[in-house]
């Protein structure tokens, strides 16, 4: 019996496979998993798998090297989903085969296309399933998603501000930046609920804060949850069911600043949309700016009435004034009347006068000393 | 009264038009004045300073 060498073994198998597949490419549609991305290195080991229901029937290694790592970031700031486990794709491979690592498939480029379709297909599918069954909270008016959320009123002036995001992350600082140096002085109080915002849980983990804001939500006028940009941006968790939902359904108007101009998450599409962290921030100054507005112009008109007013009534007195004056004394006497006096007295009715009495008579610059004489009537024609 | 944004504008609102449509006396115009004054400045203060409902917690209540 003649033993073969291992590596003799070996290499016939790495001939076979040599000679059906040197040179070939293939158009591959399968599951990933247990993704391994070594950035440093930019390297990305995978499973590629096939289940029939929950068992795994068929798996093969699958790498990206350095000379194409570059499309698992193409994929990734198209899609704004992380490229892991769990995801369908379409990618050209090549059968390789080492002597000691073995069989595997080198991944050569990815279908983003038929990413993107798939992805959009899952979010449509979950928007019409939001749709059907909280007919309450949702509907769809001319291509417009209408949520109770969207529905509640702003307060005149948005002050107490509950900023759901990461901790320490661009979003945070980005938004904390415009709030606080605001050009016009207002005064904010911002209460972080700070948690992972990317990811599988993330979708649960933005629920969670927001219960913690709802068991408190006389103290706040709106939620803010925002988070800054980079191509490693994941959408998933803003596509999930329960925390659009959970949203749609919250008390507070809630901003969002999660986006970018392409993509547009359910979430931002059931609540205020404003696309950047600075965004969301320069909205809620904007809207105490127009607040102050009204004030100011309020305050104008308010000091213009009364300006009018005071005005009216000095013209009032002035009148008043003239009036007065015409009826005094002196402009009695200067038409060449005259008044007669007795004892220093005004006579109005002349039957208090007696024959014999004496009398003055003031008429302009002259005063007349004479004793009455005689009594008639008076016939004279005025 | 616990005096809102809201209520504070409503107030200053109805004396413009009170004032505007002649319904006040002038004996009680200096009365309106130091209103409308309050009104202003309760506007105008509250929107640079935060009242401390919420304390400032950026950073310090990460919900864990």
């Amino acid at each position: 019996m003649t033993h073969l060498k291992l590596s003799e073994l070996v290499e016939k198998i790495e001939d076979v496979i040599q000679r059906r597949f040197a040179g070939e490419t293939f158009w591959l549609m399968a599951e990933i998993t247990d993704v391994k991305k070594y950035a440093g290195k930019r390297w990305c080991f995978l499973k590629f798998i096939e289940k029939e229901g929950n068992a795994i029937t068929t798996e093969i290694k699958g790498v990206f090297w350095s000379n194409t790592y570059q499309h698992i970031e193409k994929f990734e700031s198209a899609t704004r989903r992380v490229f892991g486990n769990g995801l369908e794709i379409t990618c050209n491979v090549r059968v390789r085969f080492h002597p000691r690592f073995g069989l595997d498939l080198e991944v050569l480029a990815i279908d983003v296309t038929y990413a993107l379709g798939k992805l959009e297909l899952e979010k449509q599918q979950t928007l019409e399933r939001l749709l059907k069954e909280n007919p309450d909270i949702i509907q769809l008016v001319d291509g417009q998603y209408i949520t109770a959320n969207k529905k509640t009123e702003l307060s005149a002036v948005l002050q107490r501000i509950a900023l759901v995001t990461a901790p320490n992350s661009d979003g945070q600082r980005d938004f904390k930046q415009e709030i606080e140096h605001n050009q016009y002085g207002y005064a904010f109080s911002v209460a972080g609920y700070l948690t992972q915002i990317q990811g599988d849980n993330a979708s649960k983990l933005i629920i969670q804060q927001l219960q913690m804001i709802e068991a408190r939500v006389e103290d706040f006028d709106v939620v803010a949850i925002v988070r800054g940009g980079g191509s490693q941006t994941d959408f998933k968790p803003f596509d999930d069911y329960e925390l659009a939902k959970y949203v749609a359904a919250f008390p507070l108007p809630v901003l969002t600043g999660i986006g970018h101009d392409r993509n547009t998450s359910i979430v931002d599409m059931f609540a205020r949309q404003h696309k950047t962290p600075t965004k969301v921030a320069a909205s809620i100054v904007a809207h105490n700016y127009n607040f102050e507005t009204l004030v100011i112009n309020l305050k104008e008109r308010f000091l213009g009435a009364a300006e009018d007013m005071l005005a009216r009534a000095k013209e009032n007195l002035q009148s008043t004034k003239r009036l007065i004056k015409s009826y005094s004394p002196v402009n009695i006497l200067n038409k060449g009347y005259a008044i007669i006096t007795v004892n220093g007295r005004i006579i109005v009715n002349p039957q208090d006068l007696k024959q014999g009495e004496e009398i003055k008579t003031v008429l302009k610059n002259e005063l007349i000393h004479s004793t009455i004489t005689k009594k008639t009537k008076n016939e004279l024609d005025l | 009264m616990n005096l809102t944004y809201s209520s504070a504008y409503q107030s200053l609102e109805k004396l413009v038009d009170e004032i505007e449509g002649d319904n006040i006396q002038l004996d009680t115009l200096a009365e309106k004045i130091k209103e409308a004054k309050t009104l202003i400045e309760f506007c105008e203060n509250k929107l640079r300073v935060v009242d401390g409902e919420v304390k400032s917690a950026l950073g310090g209540e990460d919900g864990k």
